[in-house]
């Protein structure tokens, strides 16, 4: 019954994707709602998943909600958000053992896909809206959780860093929105936006797991097949901006005691997927792996940073170093990190190196197929990108990249911005 | 060579453990259709080893504070370089890390799995520290104990653990402190290296893509010679019944505060422990789980959010329960918790309310036994408990009953001994 990645389109705007594999204990069931960032609807927008957890017409009571998880062998339904590209996008998901691993052969699968299908599209409206409590409540803990983005400090840099680079683009919009339009939510906002979600959402339903997917299937294609008047956005790719004429630079001042420095780079156009992979591979090889260039030289040889990675976002082309200096490294760091992409450009770097970095993608990637949240984020993001590969696919068009393409991924970064985030006390 | 099987009724699998000649106890669990294999080699030595002897010693060594993690950095240095690079060829994604009472060295692969397995073997295996490479360290882990000065999260967890305990050492923060990690040398990373990497006081687990035979090749080849048994004795602390102190607070740049309030329960030994664990993760249910009234009631009032939850601590000889979260109002979710709890010793734990909890229970503990790296994790937190059979956890959850959880109430969550740690931000 094990089958590879499956996509159908089972509605308007609406697709059924699965990947499922007998060796799982446990089934997956995802839907994301994709809708663009926008400042005006992004804490809206937001306090959607969370505000749908809390109960649906049939478990109105959230503490029913949760008795009825208990008694599902303590699945877990959760409602987060998440951000690809320009894109926000709202998931609820629930995921249980299967059928096989209960005491007494309950039917997992279908009533965990009901109960997901329960919450999303038919929650508890008391008088047509969300329970005005409810969203007093949820809409305090989204300012919290906004106002809580500061205490992970390399999160908060990495984030802060993006922001200015994208000023005034939908990428430095913050997933959870602003907490200024945060605040402004009602239960009338809120009601508004479930509605205008499910009408306008690009839906991404996700089957991963063990069991059979047909069921699933049906159920959701029944359930959404109820929704009237879509008329759902087309997902497209964001156009990659180039880099700003002029390095920005920007030092933020909080009380730490560990400074967090972050660079900021633009990958320019990326052609093909050729020039993806390339680009992927070199940031591997630069700070990717603890067998980067400025894992072994920055961190380890020079000791300048407790922690020093490169990133690449193939969804928005910005590539970002971050790292935790003392304040007094920080331009030595920086100088350093600058080198060592130098020395990429200019081919200083070994078939040994080459290979370790082909080999820990090729770890990672093979990886992918034993967890369920893996496969489900991985398939997701190629469908953001408009690609379909499985991670074995993505394999042999990595492990084709030559010498000359890498360099001309690194020749093409630009440093956009830099980010410096320090104590208030002297050095 | 002994070698047992292990099988699981409920879930119809099994493992292996054999005890290699050389001392080494393994467990190993091959499983169907996953890509990748995860090992873990560990040592019984973590932060709470700081006076011990063996049985060759006429008194108890005391080692300064943070040696363990210090001993842990130090292994990846060979006279051939750095062993993360010996994995660079074989891909394997490699870590490390020292807890309260282990020390674990792991990686995870999908292709070589031989290979990268001799280096776990020889990385943990053999020892060169210089006093240049010491030096050096000192300075790395003194920025990795700055790092976590500023981390809210690791404060408020290791200030609760400084307000339950008076004497215990699982107090002492992990990496220790810049000024004890100063006093540590090559000679004492070296005597600590003999004592505690003595093959019979380490465990080798393994789960996922792999063969036993592919395992028994490799420690035949890399792990030798056979070590007589270590017998380790830790100095005995006296726990006082009281907590340290009933409130601890702290000022770092959080937005909301962040709270851990804990219950010092009673150790009674490792296996005991083991099982306690589990049955007080489902009190922690049944008192404030998301399907109880008390989370209702404080959700609904504001002073609990999504970030609430609570966790069982327990090594060879501690065992506590942590509820923590963010909120406006820390004292009063510890004051409604300590209610609670009174409540359910005096009135009894609701019969559906515990089936609903069994049921969660378990379904939860069926999960770790379909994730490679949650299966070497049990099989060596099992070992480590002294608990023969691995898959006993499920059988610990499905047979537990109510009455036994109503005694177990009384006694692990004794509100004379609990403690509350606060981080709140900085004032201006």
């Amino acid at each position: 019954m094990n089958s590879s990645f499956q996509r159908e389109r089972i509605g308007d705007g609406i697709y059924f994707n699965s990947v499922t594999d007998s060796k799982f204990k446990h089934n997956r069931l995802t839907a994301h709602l994709l809708l663009p960032l926008k400042q005006e609807t992004a804490a809206e927008n937001a306090l959607l998943p969370f505000l749908l957890r809390k109960g649906c017409r049939k478990l109105p009571d959230f503490t029913q909600l949760n008795r009825r998880l208990c008694s599902l062998y303590g699945a877990s339904l959760s409602g987060d958000v998440s951000r690809f590209g320009a894109y926000q996008s709202l998931e609820l998901s629930i995921y249980g053992i299967d059928d096989r691993f209960t005491l007494d052969s309950a039917r997992m699968a279908e009533d965990c896909a009901q109960l997901l299908v329960d919450v999303l599209l038919d929650p508890n409206l008391p008088n047509g809206a969300f329970d005005s409590q409810e969203v007093v409540l949820e809409r305090q803990q989204l300012c919290d959780t906004i106002e809580s983005l500061i205490n992970d400090k390399r999160a908060y840099a990495l984030n802060r860093c993006r922001e200015i680079m994208c000023k005034g683009e939908p990428l430095s919009i913050e997933k959870y929105g602003s907490l200024e339009t945060a605040k402004q939510i009602t239960a009338e906002s809120a009601t508004q936006a479930w509605k205008r979600a499910l009408e306008t959402a690009h839906v991404e339903l996700f089957f991963v797991g063990s069991g059979d997917a047909s069921k699933t299937k049906g159920l959701f294609t029944q359930a959404f097949g109820q929704l009237k008047s879509r008329r759902p956005y087309a997902v497209d790719k964001w156009v990659l901006g180039s880099a700003a004429s002029q390095v920005r630079e920007q030092v933020d001042e909080l009380d730490v005691a560990q400074s967090k420095l972050v660079m900021g780079f633009r990958t320019g156009k990326l052609p093909d997927a050729q020039a993806v992979a390339a680009m992927w591979l070199m940031t591997a090889l630069f700070g990717g792996t603890p067998n980067s260039k400025l894992f072994l030289n920055v961190r380890e040889k020079l000791s300048l940073c407790y922690y020093c990675a490169a990133r690449f976002d193939r969804l928005t082309g910005l590539m970002f170093v971050d790292s935790g200096v003392e304040k007094k490294n920080r331009l030595q760091a920086q100088e350093e990190i600058l080198r060592q992409l130098e020395e990429i450009r200019q081919g200083n770097f070994t078939q040994e190196e080459l290979d370790a970095t082909l080999l820990q993608i090729q770890n990672s990637l093979r990886s992918v197929s034993d967890s369920l949240g893996s496969l489900e984020s991985w398939y997701m993001t190629q469908i953001m990108d408009q690609t379909h590969r499985s991670p074995v696919q993505e394999w042999e068009l990595l492990s084709q990249i030559t010498r000359e393409a890498l360099i001309q991924a690194a020749k093409q970064v630009q440093l956009d911005t830099i980010y410096f985030l320090t104590g208030k006390e002297a050095e | 060579m002994e070698k047992t099987v292990i099988r699981s009724q409920r879930i119809g699998e099994e493992m292996v453990r054999i005890k290699h000649p050389s001392g080494l106890t393994m467990l190993l669990c091959p499983m169907k259709g996953f890509s990748t294999a995860y090992a873990t080699f560990t040592a019984k030595v973590g932060s709470v080893d700081v006076s011990f002897k063996t049985q060759d010693d006429s008194d108890f060594v005391d080692v300064p504070e943070g040696v363990a993690h210090f001993l842990e950095h130090k292994m990846f240095e060979k006279p051939e370089g750095d062993a993360f690079a010996a994995y660079a060829k074989t891909g394997a994604s490699a870590n490390a890390f020292t807890s309260f009472d282990k020390t674990s060295y792991l990686f995870s692969c999908t292709d070589h799995f031989e290979e990268s397995l001799e280096i776990l073997l020889d990385l943990a295996r053999r020892p060169y520290f210089t006093p240049a490479s010491v030096a050096k360290e000192q300075g790395i882990i003194g920025q990795e104990i700055r790092m976590y000065d500023d981390d809210p999260d690791w404060r408020v967890f290791f200030n609760l653990l400084g307000a339950l305990y008076q004497k215990h050492p699982v107090h002492i923060d992990i990496a220790g402190t810049v000024e004890s990690i100063s006093q540590i040398d090559a000679p004492l990373l070296y005597r600590c290296h003999r004592t505690f990497y003595n093959l019979n006081n380490m465990v080798l687990c393994v789960a996922g893509n792999f063969t036993i035979e592919q395992v028994l090749q490799a420690v035949d080849k890399v792990v030798k010679p056979d070590e007589k048994p270590v017998e380790i004795t830790s100095r005995t602390v006296e726990e006082p019944e009281e907590v340290a102190q009933k409130l601890v607070e702290q000022r770092l740049s959080v937005a909301t505060p962040l709270f851990q309030f804990g219950f010092k329960g009673r150790s009674e030994g490792p296996a005991d422990n083991f099982r306690h664990q589990i049955w007080d993760e489902m009190l922690c249910e049944l008192i404030a789980g998301e399907a109880s009234p008390l989370y209702r009631r404080m959700y609904d009032a504001g002073i609990i959010n999504a970030t609430f939850g609570s966790e069982v601590m327990v090594g060879r000889d501690y065992l506590c329960t942590i509820f923590s979260g963010e909120s406006r109002q820390p004292e009063q979710v510890a004051q409604e918790i300590q209610r609670e709890i009174e409540r359910l010793t005096r009135e009894g734990i609701d019969r559906e309310m515990f089936e609903l909890v069994r049921r969660a229970t378990y379904g939860r503990y069926i999960g770790i036994f379909g994730r490679t790296d949650a299966v070497a994790g049990i099989m060596s937190s099992a070992y480590l408990a002294g608990v023969e059979d691995p898959y006993s956890i499920l059988d610990i959850v499905a047979d537990t009953t109510l009455e036994e959880l109503q005694e177990r109430l009384k006694n692990s969550f004794d509100t004379e001994r609990c403690a509350l740690s606060i981080v709140r931000p900085v004032e201006g």
